[in-house]
């Protein structure tokens, strides 16, 4: 496999690294203490077209490839220091917007992606319940045939831009008995349908600027054709969903442990200790190396995932193999900065425990990392 | 399409047997042992047995097909394959 960019790639790579640099990081401290999402950069965003890169051009995307698509948001990984912002536009991006482009009808593709592309419309993927993280399919939110549509009731948690979201992607249970096999069914449904709201929100100990919270589902009607995908199509719908997000995520932290990398380096060889750079001792040199090399076999396995998506059937386990190798090397990448800062990097100014508090999530979020391992374990015929 | 849908079944049940009932009597495994409903395939076990028919006979299978509707038992696999070739 060669993944020797395409000068297309450089050039959009360029861009959204000087666009993120220039537009996205001023303030983010404050608005991390604050817990606060800066819906005007989103906004930023969605001019970049960040949050439709994969989406045809004729629905307002960008139409990039799977690959490309990883590449770009590897960027913003890169030049958004604001981890919080660049989790909600993944969420967005990767567990909705990809879904609807990939299995919505005309109708629906014509009405919602235009404005998911552009970040007028913001989207929420409503999966998790209070019972049921990791353990997706034991939800208990239902959706019930009542005349020309479906009436739904549940609670969903950890749903990333819950409450901020304008479209809800919600997964119920169509069919309790067929289950994980045909029996949960997609519906999109829209934050000013009754019965429709945001619950809770919480507050993190990382990706503080994005929201998550609950979405209460309470007697919510749709019509038929709020319906994405054929009845039951939602296990498999979901399953795509999250290859997309696992890979695309991971080439974003690629970006993440890229510029903690280039940050080490900088203090180290600035930084001097007993009458010597510190970047000349073994036990910080030896730390930055690791990381070079943790990013690099990421690359590697982010770029191979990415160019097998929608294309090969056992992608999951590439998926699920670039998810836990590169959350788990960011966490790695994210300690050993905030060590190699000493003192400064414990503050908040020099901007690298955030980071690290950042990285946490990825071990947790998108199916948790455990969770994976078995998912491989039981691919493996173990 | 009977000798075809019969040599589905035996293509399709020596995998199952070798990747999901290793050391399992081949005689336990009939035509309408229940796979899905019976606990022997899970959903891992279950996209990759997906995976396995689209690469061996050159079918694709759709989302909502990835179901105990479909593929509950070896008759059920052989009946989907053989109308998608």
């Amino acid at each position: 496999m060669d993944f020797t960019l395409t000068q297309d790639q450089k050039v959009f790579r360029n861009e959204i690294i000087r666009f993120a640099k220039k537009e996205l990081n001023d303030g983010v401290i404050e608005r991390d203490r604050k817990q606060e999402f800066p819906h005007d950069l989103w906004l930023k965003c969605g001019e970049m077209g960040l949050q439709g890169l994969p989406v045809p051009e004729e629905y307002g995307g960008v139409g990039l490839d799977p690959l490309s698509t990883a590449l770009a948001l590897e960027a913003l990984g890169y030049g958004c220091e604001d981890g919080g912002l660049a989790f909600s536009i993944c969420a967005h991006l990767l567990a909705c917007v990809v879904p609807i482009w990939k299995h919505g009808n005309d109708e629906q593709k014509a009405k919602y992606l235009p404005k998911l592309a552009n970040g007028s419309m913001i989207a929420v993927n409503a999966m998790s319940e209070p019972g049921s993280g990791s353990d997706a399919y034991a939800m208990k939110t239902r959706a019930v045939k009542d005349g020309d549509g479906y009436r739904i009731n549940g609670t969903k948690i950890w749903s990333t831009n819950g409450p901020v979201a304008d479209l809800a992607v919600v997964y119920a249970v169509t069919d309790a008995e067929k289950g994980y096999y045909g029996g949960i069914t997609i519906f999109l449904v829209e934050k000013d349908t009754p019965g429709f709201s945001p619950g809770q929100k919480f507050e993190k100990m990382g990706l503080r600027t994005s929201p998550i919270g609950e979405i209460v589902l309470e007697d919510v009607w749709v019509p038929d054709s709020a319906m994405l995908g054929e009845l039951g199509a939602g296990t498999l719908i979901f399953t795509q969903s999250m290859e997309w997000e696992r890979v695309c995520i991971g080439a974003m932290h690629c970006g993440t442990m890229n510029r903690l990398m280039d940050k080490a380096i900088k203090y180290a060889r600035r930084r001097e200790s007993f009458g010597q750079k510190i970047s000349k001792y073994q036990a910080v040199s030896h730390k930055i190396v690791d990381m070079k090399i943790r990013l690099e076999a990421a690359r590697l396995l982010a770029y191979k995932a990415a160019t097998r998506l929608d294309k090969a059937r056992d992608v999951a386990i590439d998926a699920s193999m670039t998810k836990v190798f590169i959350s788990e090397a960011l966490v790695q990448t994210a300690l050993d900065t905030v060590q190699i800062f000493g003192g400064n990097g414990f503050t908040t100014d020099y901007q690298v425990e955030r980071t690290l508090r950042d990285s946490i999530g990825g071990k947790i979020y998108s199916g948790t990392n455990e969770v994976q391992r078995n998912i491989l374990a039981k691919w493996l015929g173990l | 399409m009977g000798v075809q849908t019969g040599e589905i079944k035996a293509t399709v049940k020596d995998y199952i047997l070798d990747e999901f009932l290793p050391g399992e009597d081949p005689e336990a495994l009939t035509d309408d042992t229940p796979l899905i409903t019976g606990g022997i395939l899970d959903s891992i076990a279950t996209v990759k047995l997906v995976g396995f028919l689209e690469e061996r006979f050159g079918v694709q299978f759709s989302a909502h097909e990835m179901s105990a509707d479909y593929l509950d038992t070896l008759d059920d696999i052989a009946g989907i394959v053989s109308s998608k070739m």
